[in-house]
């Protein structure tokens, strides 16, 4: 019977055990102090290095530019925790601006087709994800790569590479230009999705499935839990975010172009890495999502204003990447 | 002494082969090994027999070289030999063929025989014209009928062995050690695998031949030594011995413990009324014509060796194997198991052998605890995490299981402890059904008994509990009813009283396997002991 207690004697920590332990997640990033850290040295060096960074322009500036990033980050969180990966998003994003320009301009000039053709395009094409993903047991790596270039591709066709103009007023006050309560809709469009991304990753049935899914898909389907459902409608989220990721800059922009965002995948998936998923599925969180997107916003912004070159910002951008992922990875 | 059998008559060499003299080997506490003698001669097929934990499988690790030996000595051909690494080992001549095979499937055989050893032209390039031939000198020198283009992937699993045999013996081999060879042949496979044995020895490779069925001793091997709790139980010559004698030899007869006491069993009458579940003729890949009955409050146990399918009865049950063939009846309605989540909604719970399959490690108690049910804690889909963490809590108290609270991450609890967290999944609301896969493996004694309580408990609640288990003393200890599995089918089922004590269900088990599959069909069940 001593077996019995001996591994998991409750024992209270004294003091310095506890500043080892607290040192040691700072250090290893179980709790992701790293994260706010790394985000508050980026905005001390910045605001060292330019007059113009430290202003609440410049941080709505931010706010605006990370948008795109931060909106997709939110599904992509989901898709990572349930252990896939969607590569494709920056074509969807793309497709489903096509969709949505090319739906008001055939019908009535009306933004309510608009929106639902641009968020029913992204829904479309991760359900199109989700389905060869956990029906045919492709590696979504492969499945997302293979969308991401069938994507693009009809976005160029569909009007043979030409971009679309946008003439609807109220389309560009919804997603692009207006105001919600002094927040410039982009930022309300930004914060709307983390919080519907908090409340159905923490406090939904849906977000304890994915991080089961994720974090032990034998066990998730012992539980009697349809795994192949839910990884679905995490790339189902993640590309109806796309869409609205779209609406938001072809509002921004009036127009929507077969060729935009090229290459967004990679932030994305930057950023939600950042903010502590563990590519190995099972752990993740909306809010350090939210910061891991903003120390990608930031770094963009704050190297534009100490007027680095463009190809030297890449590099930089990358080494801090692998440096912060170094840090805050488990 | 020397085997009369037509296989190897000439007398075996004045000095044997191999010769293992007073091996020991602890492991921590445990000795695995103590003083165990061994001697192979060249040209024969020693069966080496016990049960699993006796001390094989530690054997060939030191023949080997995987392990050294805390004291003894082995010779090769009456030098002394000590092996601190396999490559020595290998040196010496002894190769050993694994249960798991290492081929490399998308590779061709030829390919496979001389992977890493390829004859090579300049520039590292393979010179495949002579890789062919040097295989197929090889093989026929062996005897050994094998296509070596053929891909090792598309080969049946019997081929797929005399590859991976053929591949041993590549180079100056003199000890061949097979662990379990046949265990997922057909007949037909097994006859193919003997044959090339036989070839084999007649070079004058002495063999080591670990098995669990004792009807292909006979047929193979010209002696046997049995181990039992890591010590010699004796050697035989296969000729002068029989089955009874070797599984006594396995056995033992004074190591296993009385039976506990046992109530009345359940009359005839009782099976009609109160089934909860039951299979008739239920066929798939690995089961075959399966009839079971599970009754309100009973503990139904499934005997049986590993890979006999009593694993695979529970599995088809939970929806998680296709079914070919036959009915279920759930609560006395027709039901057929399409997967876990249907399973479960007829109120069927399984806790898996393996608690990395029935828990996400990494996730906290709560977690776990509350993922089989999220239905009952959730409201239009949101959680209500104050009846998750309550019940989670409620489980832990219920449960005793030591963990800091709720929050603490299944990790970091002892292997009971988790047990304990996998049987919490499905305490509340009570299944009709509990299907148990080894529920006290790696478990200590004292959350062993704990186990024990929370099953009883489940079953005086009505639920009906279909448990597996290796541990004979166990099932006995716990089981109303106790079938016994042998390839896949029902041999025969036990009712409590019938079987004394674990001894005796050991005997039958080893019989029942021994005869084999065919052994049944003919009846011979008849003269088995009861």
């Amino acid at each position: 019977m001593t077996e019995l207690t001996a591994p998991n004697i409750v024992t209270s920590p004294t003091p310095s055990d506890r500043r080892r332990k607290l040192l040691q997640n700072l250090l290893r990033g179980e709790r992701p102090y790293m994260l706010y850290i790394a985000f508050v040295i980026l905005l001390v060096v910045f605001s060292l290095s330019s007059p113009w960074f430290l202003s609440v322009e410049n941080f709505l500036n931010i706010g605006r530019q990370t948008t795109l990033v931060s909106i997709i980050a939110v599904g992509m969180t989901f898709v990572i925790i349930a252990r896939q990966i969607d590569l494709s998003i920056a074509s969807t994003l793309a497709l489903s601006g096509m969709a949505a320009a090319l739906a008001m301009s055939h019908v009535d000039n009306s933004w309510i087709v608009g929106a639902a053709a641009g968020l029913g395009t992204g829904a479309l094409v991760g359900l199109l994800n989700g389905i060869l993903t956990t029906q045919l047991s492709i590696p979504s790596f492969l499945v997302t790569l293979g969308t991401l270039s069938m994507a693009r591709g009809l976005a160029m066709m569909v009007t043979n590479t030409k971009p679309v103009i946008i003439t609807n007023e109220t389309y560009f006050a919804i997603f692009g230009e207006g105001s919600f309560f002094g927040i410039p809709v982009p930022i309300a469009w930004t914060l709307a999705a983390m919080i519907v991304g908090i409340l159905l990753l923490h406090y939904n049935v849906f977000g304890r499935r994915i991080y089961a899914v994720g974090g032990n898909p034998t066990a998730a389907l012992y539980s009697g839990i349809n795994t192949k459902w839910v990884t679905t409608a995490a790339f189902v989220l993640t590309g109806t975010l796309a869409g609205l990721a779209a609406l938001v800059l072809s509002a921004r922009s009036h127009a929507a172009r077969p060729d935009v965002v090229q290459g967004m995948e990679l932030d994305v998936i930057a950023a939600v890495i950042l903010g502590g998923c563990s590519l190995f599925g099972g752990r993740g969180y909306i809010l350090g999502t939210l910061f891991g997107s903003l120390i990608i916003g930031t770094l963009n912004n704050g190297l534009v204003l100490l007027g680095v070159s463009s190809p030297m910002q890449l590099v930089i951008k990358g080494a801090i990447i692998v440096a912060a992922v170094a840090f805050t990875k488990r | 002494m020397e085997p009369s059998g037509s296989v190897a008559a000439q007398p075996g060499p004045p000095t044997p082969l191999v010769m293992v003299n007073g091996i020991n080997k602890r492991f921590g506490g445990v000795r695995a090994l103590r003083d165990v003698n061994l001697e192979v001669r060249a040209g024969e097929v020693l069966a080496l027999l016990g049960e699993n934990g006796a001390g094989k499988s530690t054997l060939i690790k030191i023949l080997s070289g995987v392990h050294a030996p805390d004291g003894g000595a082995i010779e090769i051909e009456g030098r002394p030999a000590a092996f601190d690494s396999p490559a020595k080992s290998r040196e010496a001549g002894i190769a050993v063929v694994y249960q798991d095979l290492s081929l490399v499937e998308s590779l061709s055989v030829a390919d496979n025989l001389l992977l890493g050893r390829e004859p090579l032209a300049r520039f590292g390039f393979v010179r495949k014209r002579a890789l062919m031939a040097q295989a197929e000198a090889f093989l026929a020198q062996l005897g050994i009928p094998l296509d070596i283009k053929a891909t090792v992937g598309s080969l049946p699993f019997a081929y797929r062995q005399m590859t991976e045999i053929a591949k041993a013996l590549m180079g100056e081999v003199r000890l061949l050690i097979l662990d379990e060879p046949t265990s997922s042949l057909t007949s037909d496979e097994v006859r193919i695998l003997f044959d090339a044995i036989g070839k084999v020895t007649r070079r004058g490779v002495g063999v080591i031949y670990v098995t669990h069925r004792l009807n292909e001793v006979f047929e193979i091997s010209q002696r046997v030594t049995v181990l039992r709790d890591g010590a010699n139980a004796g050697t035989f010559v296969t000729a002068d011995t029989d089955m009874k004698r070797l599984v006594n030899a396995i056995v033992g007869s004074d190591r296993l413990a009385p039976a506990a006491p046992r109530a009345a069993p359940p009359t005839t009458a009782s099976f009609e009324t109160a089934q909860v579940l039951s299979l008739s003729n239920v066929s798939n890949d690995r089961l075959r014509a399966v009839d079971l009955s599970i009754l309100k409050g009973e503990i139904h146990g499934l005997a049986g060796l590993i890979g006999s399918g009593r694993t695979e009865i529970l599995e088809t049950i939970f929806g998680l194997r296709s079914v070919d063939d036959g009915t279920f009846e759930i609560d006395g309605r027709r039901w057929l198991p399409k997967n876990p989540a249907d399973a479960i909604d007829q109120g069927i719970a399984l806790v898996p052998e393996d608690r990395h399959v029935g828990l996400v490690l990494d996730h906290s108690i709560e977690r776990n605890v509350t993922l089989s049910r999220l239905p009952y804690f959730s409201r239009w889909g949101w959680m209500q995490q104050r009846a998750a963490g309550k019940r989670a809590e409620t489980a832990i108290s219920r449960l005793a299981v030591k963990a800091q609270g709720a929050s603490s991450l299944v990790r970091t609890l002892s292997g009971g402890n988790q047990q304990k967290v996998v049987f919490g999944k499905w305490n509340d609301p009570r299944p009709r059904v509990l299907l148990l896969d080894e529920p006290t493996v790696g478990v200590d004694v004292g959350a062993r008994e704990e186990i024990y309580g929370v099953i009883r408990h489940a079953v005086r609640d009505g639920t009906g509990v279909l448990v597996v288990s290796s541990d004979l003393v166990e099932l006995i200890e716990l089981c109303d009813r106790i079938s016994v599995i042998v390839d896949g089918r029902v041999a025969r089922t036990l009712l409590r009283g019938e079987i004394d004590d674990a001894e005796e269900l050991h005997h039958l088990l080893q019989l029942y396997q021994a005869s084999g599959p065919s052994a049944l069909d003919k009846g011979a069940s008849q003269e088995l002991p009861a």
